[in-house]
């Protein structure tokens, strides 16, 4: 009687323990949307803003080179290749598909610069704050100070920073060249700024794929316990 | 996991475009324009003139492109064929909508985040405690 009694209660021990384990996981994929969710609409903002500023330097320009010298018309519609394409990967993930995006930029420039971009345009350590949900604040610099400024400051071990700058500025010049080869310094602006808001998309498209893992994965538990 | 399908990876994938001149023009400037052999742009520029089934067509054309790996999207350009926005599921390519000159973003016609919105409503709370 007393084994029976003492068999019972580790069962019931056991199946505690495990019934714990489960909550945590299910608040911690519960968590990770949240975190994923808040980022999204967090780098919406950031994107809004950033376009913004493009959109204005673009009129500026528009108003200093006139409107005949900016417009669709102008458009390269010969063959060429995107200078600025994304890498796809597949995070590892046993439930369901979570692409990750890596934007590549200039694939002319030398591999480690190209390396220096990638590293850049995903934010550096996406993968270590995806999967470890934190508190965020909105509005924070968290994603601001990242996408702050020109970033154009090459790798320091690399030992030729100036070359890099000129390729920089030559693959920049191309695409401006559309527009003629005096361009309004605004014209340039509002490239950087749409450079800034490119890369702020890949991150979006990051955040949407984390979200939507996270999503399908309280989903299919949800389903599991009902 | 068996049931799971490969996803298709790429190096040099595109990111193609349905938006408003401006922001066309703008991120051609980031170099994002791409026209191939038979002279076709990964971008549509939508203006007064271009017709729904345009978009349509559009829309259709670079989400079945293996090629593409994101689609942006204005959003009231993709308010114009919702129908299609909300039907789409796959993960690649994303479609992100973005918010455009004239007309300011709102979270609550979003489609990704009206297909996870109904995690936080009532109902779902309610039947998930039935």
């Amino acid at each position: 009687m007393e084994e029976l009694k003492v068999n019972r209660s580790i069962s019931e021990n056991g199946r505690e323990r495990e019934d714990g384990e489960e909550e945590e996981e299910c608040e911690k994929e519960v968590l990770q949307f949240l975190d994923s969710m808040d980022s999204y609409i967090m780098l919406i903002d950031s994107l809004s803003s950033t376009l913004r500023q493009g959109w204005l330097d673009l009129a500026s320009a528009r108003h200093s080179m006139g409107p005949s010298r900016i417009n669709s018309g102008l458009f390269d519609l010969k063959l060429h290749a995107a200078s600025s394409t994304l890498n796809v990967t597949e995070l590892d993930d046993e439930v369901v598909d979570q692409p990750y995006f890596t934007l590549s930029k200039w694939p002319s420039l030398n591999d480690k610069k190209c390396d220096f971009e990638e590293i850049e345009a995903d934010g550096g350590n996406f993968l270590k704050t995806s999967n470890s949900p934190q508190l965020r604040h909105r509005g924070s610099s968290d994603a601001s100070a990242f996408f702050e400024g020109g970033k154009e400051e090459p790798p320091a071990s690399d030992g030729s920073p100036v070359t890099v700058d000129n390729q920089v500025q030559k693959e920049r010049s191309k695409s401006l060249s559309v527009f003629g080869t005096l361009v309004s310094p605004k014209l340039r602006n509002a490239q950087l700024s749409f450079e800034k808001a490119l890369e702020m998309i890949v991150q979006l498209a990051n955040e949407r794929s984390t979200m939507l893992s996270a999503h399908a994965q309280i989903c299919r538990r949800h389903q599991e316990f009902c | 996991m068996a049931g799971k399908a490969q996803l298709p990876t790429s190096n040099s994938a595109l990111i193609a475009m349905i938006a408003d001149e401006d922001t066309v023009t703008g991120f051609l400037l980031a170099g994002v324009g791409n026209v191939d052999l038979r002279r076709k742009t990964n971008y549509l520029i939508v203006d007064s003139k271009t017709t729904v089934k345009a978009i349509e067509d559009a829309f259709k054309e670079f989400t079945t492109k293996e090629d593409v790996a994101i689609v942006m999207i204005s959003q009231y350009v993709a308010n114009m064929i919702r129908f299609l926005v909300d039907g789409y599921n796959k993960p690649i390519p994303a479609i992100l909508e973005i918010p455009s000159k004239d007309h300011p973003y709102d979270p609550a016609h979003d489609s990704v985040l009206s297909r996870v919105k109904y995690l936080f409503s009532a109902e779902s709370v309610a039947s998930g405690r039935r």
